[in-house]
């Protein structure tokens, strides 16, 4: 069975538009929030928002999008695009140049691509209103590539001129993640030797606000105080888009094109809750099945795990069930990991955060640091036993392991690992 | 990729209506409106069009579909698209797929105020085909009848000329006049010696071939007179006047043919002919002469044609199982392989 490697990251994130810039942003604990408001017919019921910076993509219409100058995309190419695609797309330019991919590393039948995105709502939205006032004759021909949620697929693939194995996953805020780990299964089992692994989001109203429904958004409109995982007060989440890519590679190609790694991907688990449709279950029961097999599959045990990414998303049951599943899985005291969620800086990024916060895990192993987590002035009790870093520790990680959560009780974790 | 335009439900409005539309006056509003949607097309393009909704003048036409075209290539294809002749070919040598076209024709409707339905488009494959059917449209008078592609077995059945004598690949037939492609393979038999190890396509067979594909207008470009056709075995060459060539064509070329009818008049049929590789001019003859004769058009069973249908192909229009019907002998329509 082939080892697995990280050789390339791509990020449009609310916290940086390049691996750099994220990174200094992690160390420092920066976030990435803006008071940015958004409302439905009643008026403004959220007010803070992890804005993708430098990208104004809030017109329907692709070609009046601005965006860095670096990233040239033909016409032909941005009218399939929503937002999250466009994002994706700039993410898949940076990962190719970060790994020194050549064109013929990237077409050919051993290289694949797997993406997760929830589609673009806000084209949806416009097709679907168009369709009705106007009529379908009048809509762009290209509305439902550029909206359903296999758009990054379809875009980047054909794009890109993929050969391999391509699809897309859905299971919310675990897809990029479960993208991830499947994408390991084809390059362990030798199918493939190089993939892809993608995950974007559009970040409006229509991508963000519809949480606000199940009550699940930070109604806070202080930046600082929005998105905190794990404080007694959290009061949900901060909504964020963005778009992250993550490149795998065989050990083979990894020696044949002679570049350094960020890291191994050693294993990875999934298991579900078989509970409820949109809350975790209290004691995180499929989340620590999924932690327990990954371990397992990567050969691991819980003492040899240095720091946790969790999936925390600053929700009042996530959280918590998210603490007793780690619990029950890191017993012994003398060797607790650190633990911190991300999502305090960048907010939660839906099927991107898999993808966004693996990167993250294979910055933390390379550049040796751990990101605090941001935000916490009182701990939740329900925390109590875990390790939880407030500030970013400067000490290399060995081992790290990262929790993805979706709707449906889907839960999938990573174990990533030093390269050398 | 779903072939949309071949799918797709069928008409979005009646098509006979000649336009603009009586009886609704050019508001400012609808000024700011077209404006608006023309806000990525040339400044030239924006004032020819709203000159054309206040004037109807035909035209403007062909400035405001040419305009809007524009705006849909990709800006380094543009100065290809100046320089164009009708002759150009929307897909394959602009680069225009047929999600494009249907954006284009989207707003050449909302611009001349016009409906085309996909039965229409389909039959558009160059920018002439656009130009004389959207003049035709403005006109009121019924489109011409649209230009046919032929793939080489059709062009084999058909073609008294067989192969290895036969140099059309492909061709597009019209009202109008007729292309096609030929790629010099380097296997014909007579480049062995013309010349000794320098292969050189004989200017004598490029003017056969744009003879060839003269013959092929006269069959399958329904000009005889109710009932008759042309005979394929009535046709010969009787002269050619103001040939000159431009650019030695070696193997490895794809020689773009075109010709155009001058006269036509039974039992004589005179056309100006036209090679070129890429954008360079490779052949030119200011005339060539067929002589001809007519023949009762055979009408195929119907049993023997249908097994012809259904045509795969998105530019082979819905004609072509009839000209297999038309076909020289009976015996060949049960054979034809249309699609």
């Amino acid at each position: 069975m082939s080892k697995v490697y990280i050789t390339g990251l791509g990020l449009i994130t609310s916290i940086g538009n390049d691996v750099a810039s994220a990174t200094r942003s992690l160390r420092e604990l920066r976030h990435g929030f803006e008071v940015h408001p958004l409302s439905d017919r009643t008026g403004v019921l959220i007010h803070v928002v992890g804005t993708v910076k430098d990208f104004q993509v809030d017109s329907t219409d692709p070609e009046d999008w601005v965006f860095p100058k670096k990233y040239t995309v033909k016409r032909e190419v941005l009218r399939g695009l929503g937002p999250n695609a466009l994002f994706a797309y700039c993410a898949m330019l940076q990962a190719i140049e970060d790994a020194r991919l050549a064109p013929a590393d990237i077409s050919n039948p051993q290289t694949g691509l797997y993406a997760a995105s929830g589609g673009s709502p806000f084209l949806t939205h416009h097709l679907h209103e168009r369709m009705q006032k106007i009529g379908v004759m009048r809509c762009s021909p290209l509305g439902i590539v550029a909206s359903i949620a296999g758009t990054l697929n379809f875009n980047l693939v054909a794009h890109f001129k993929i050969l391999g194995a391509s699809c897309g996953f859905s299971s919310a805020c675990a897809s990029s993640l479960h993208a991830l780990g499947f994408a390991c299964e084809e390059i362990r089992t030798g199918r493939q030797q190089r993939m892809f692994v993608v995950g974007a989001e559009d970040c409006n109203t229509d991508s963000i606000m519809p949480f606000a429904g199940m009550r699940a958004l930070s109604l806070q409109s202080d930046p600082n105080l929005a998105s905190r995982p794990f404080d007694v007060a959290r009061d949900g989440f901060v909504g964020t888009g963005g778009g992250a890519v993550v490149v795998l590679e065989s050990e083979a190609e990894v020696a044949r094109r002679g570049v350094t790694p960020y890291a191994e991907i050693a294993g990875w688990g999934q298991a579900s809750d078989g509970y409820n449709v949109a809350i975790s279950h209290p004691d995180g029961v499929g989340l620590h099945l999924a932690m327990k097999l990954a371990l397992k599959d990567s050969g691991c045990a819980p003492e040899d795990i240095d720091y946790v990414n969790a999936h925390a998303t600053s929700t009042t049951i996530g959280d918590a069930s998210e603490a007793r599943a780690l619990k029950a899985i890191f017993t012994n005291p003398s060797t607790r990991p650190a633990i911190s969620s991300t999502k305090a800086l960048t907010g939660h990024g839906l099927s991107l955060s898999g993808a966004m916060e693996t990167a993250f895990c294979a910055i933390a192993l390379r550049d040796g640091f751990m990101p605090g987590s941001a935000h916490i002035s009182q701990l939740d009790p329900a925390c109590d036993g875990l390790n939880i870093i407030r500030a970013t520790l400067p000490a290399r990680p060995h081992v790290v392991l990262n929790n993805s959560s979706g709707f449906g009780g889907a839960n999938v974790c990573a174990v990533l690992k030093r390269a050398n | 990729m779903p072939d949309l335009v071949h799918h797709s439900p069928g008409s979005n409005g009646s098509s006979k209506q000649p336009f603009p539309a009586p009886g609704k006056p050019f508001s400012p509003e609808d000024e700011a409106a077209l404006t608006e949607a023309l806000k990525r097309c040339s400044p030239a393009t924006v004032e020819a069009a709203v000159k054309f909704r206040k004037t109807g003048d035909p035209a403007l036409v062909p400035a405001v579909v040419i305009g809007i075209i524009e705006r849909f290539v990709e800006p380094d294809q543009r100065a290809k698209l100046r320089e164009a002749d009708d002759d150009v070919r929307i897909i394959d040598d602009l680069g225009i797929d047929s999600l494009t076209m249907m954006e284009i024709v989207m707003l050449v409707e909302d611009t001349l105020q016009m409906s085309i339905n996909n039965d229409e488009l389909r039959h558009l494959r160059t920018l002439g085909d656009i130009k004389t059917f959207i003049d035709c449209k403005i006109r009121g008078l019924p489109p011409p009848k649209p230009s046919r592609f032929l793939p080489i077995e059709h062009i084999a059945m058909v073609m008294p000329v067989q192969p290895p004598f036969l140099f059309l690949n492909e061709a597009t037939v019209g009202a109008n006049g007729a292309s096609a492609k030929y790629k010099i393979t380097g296997e014909e038999f007579f480049l062995k010696g013309h010349f000794k190890d320098n292969p050189v396509m004989p200017a004598s067979i490029m003017l056969e071939a744009l003879g060839q594909l003269a013959v092929l207008f006269l069959l399958e470009g329904g000009h005889g007179e109710e009932g008759k056709q042309a005979d394929p075995k009535t046709i010969y060459f009787t002269g050619c006047e103001g040939v000159r060539a431009h650019r030695v064509c070696k193997p490895g070329d794809t020689l773009s043919l075109a010709i155009k009818p001058k006269r036509l008049k039974m039992p004589l049929a005179t056309f100006e002919g036209q090679v070129r590789v890429g954008q360079e001019k490779a052949a030119f003859a200011e005339e060539i002469t067929l002589t001809f004769g007519l023949r009762d058009i055979v009408v195929a069973p119907e049993s023997a044609a249908a097994p012809a249908a259904p045509v795969a192909s998105p530019v082979v229009s819905p004609a072509a199982p009839a000209a297999a019907a038309r076909s020289i002998t009976p015996a060949a329509a049960v054979s034809a392989p249309v699609a």
